[in-house]
């Protein structure tokens, strides 16, 4: 059952037909102000579907235009981007970094090399924390220790005064 | 920019680096030589070849005759080895590893009796002679070298050779022979 709201929606769109038609106007207190209240109610619709139907393709058409102006941007970006990226690595650049790496890798290098300088006693020398001889067997006996001065950087424990031994000691 | 390339590099000399760093097994070599002046000098000792001019200008002796060896490979740094003739020891007793190198308590012993005993820091590029008691007309001297362990390079040449490795072992060559 339609309330009188929902018929007289419908009669104002003209949709009331037949007996219902006929009951739902005989049911009006005043057909003449309804009729008058009908074509106002329709000019309005009219004129509103004109102006809003025009505001919505406008709308549209500001929407797609901004898409393809934003669209248009970033494929810009995007292709400065690559062009910046693949100009940056350039051959003769390229050639300037490795010379520079390499440079300071072999200053690097002959900086940590000469760390240890001629004459200071370098850590890779053989060192003699200690030395004893029996002094009961060899009471004369002395220890001296030195370094050869060629490459070969032989430590030397030069022991002077133990009792000689024969020779048959040099057997194997 | 392009990191791949990059990040392989850094990888494979890293790799490359562990591959060197794994080399680093070490055996020290130990000997009683007898030094004499004979009138036909026999040929050094294979061991001894890098230094015998060193020790013909140090003791003045032709002759570098081996009557006893020893050569230990050091694992943990903390092994003991003898090197012994008919009647001389050497008794090597190392304390760890540094640095530098290995430290090493030595006892030379006559028979059983203590001649000589020495607490050293052996140096990896340093070898140790020891000038001991006269021997009939000759000397008795100890020497003490670390050396690359032999093993190892054994089990190195039986490998097939990967290029990036010996390209590298090239590189560093070429690059200790060209630095000072």
């Amino acid at each position: 059952m339609k309330t009188f709201e929902e018929k007289w929606t419908a009669w104002l769109d003209g949709e009331l037909s037949g007996s219902e038609l006929i009951e739902f106007e005989s049911s009006l207190p005043d057909l003449a102000a309804a009729e008058a209240e009908k074509r106002d109610a329709q000019k309005l619709g009219a004129f509103l579907k004109k102006e809003l139907g025009a505001q919505t393709l406008s709308n549209e058409e500001f929407f797609s235009h901004q898409l393809r102006e934003r669209i248009a941007r970033e494929t810009e970006d995007r292709s400065r981007g690559r062009e910046g990226r693949s100009t940056w690595w350039t051959v003769p650049r390229l050639v300037w970094f490795g010379a520079t790496a390499l440079a300071l890798f072999v200053i690097f290098g002959i900086a940590l090399l000469r760390e240890h300088q001629p004459g200071e006693r370098s850590e890779y020398l053989t060192q003699i924390l200690h030395s004893q001889v029996d002094p009961a067997a060899n009471p004369n006996a002395t220890v001296s220790i030195f370094e050869s001065k060629n490459e070969n950087k032989v430590t030397v424990l030069w022991t002077e005064g133990l009792q000689s031994l024969p020779a048959d000691y040099a057997a194997k | 920019m392009e990191l791949r390339p990059l990040l392989i590099a850094v990888s494979v000399i890293l790799a490359m680096s562990g591959v060197s760093s794994a080399d680093a097994a070490h055996a020290v070599w130990s000997g009683l030589v007898i030094a004499e002046n004979v009138p036909q000098p026999a040929a050094i000792p294979p061991e001894l070849t890098k230094f015998e001019q060193t020790l013909k200008d140090l003791f003045g002796y032709n002759q570098f005759e081996l009557i006893g060896q020893s050569s230990k490979t050091l694992r943990t740094g903390e092994e003991d080895w003898l090197a012994s003739s008919k009647y001389f020891s050497l008794h090597v007793d190392a304390h760890g590893e540094n640095d530098s190198g290995y430290a090493l308590n030595l006892k030379l012993y006559k028979e059983k009796d203590i001649l000589l005993e020495t607490e050293a820091n052996l140096s990896r590029s340093s070898p140790l002679v020891i000038k001991g008691p006269q021997v009939g007309s000759g000397q008795l001297l100890l020497v003490l070298v670390v050396k690359d362990d032999q093993q190892t390079h054994q089990h190195r040449r039986a490998e097939p050779t990967n290029p990036i490795t010996a390209g590298w072992h090239r590189l560093r060559r070429a690059i200790h022979n060209i630095l000072p």
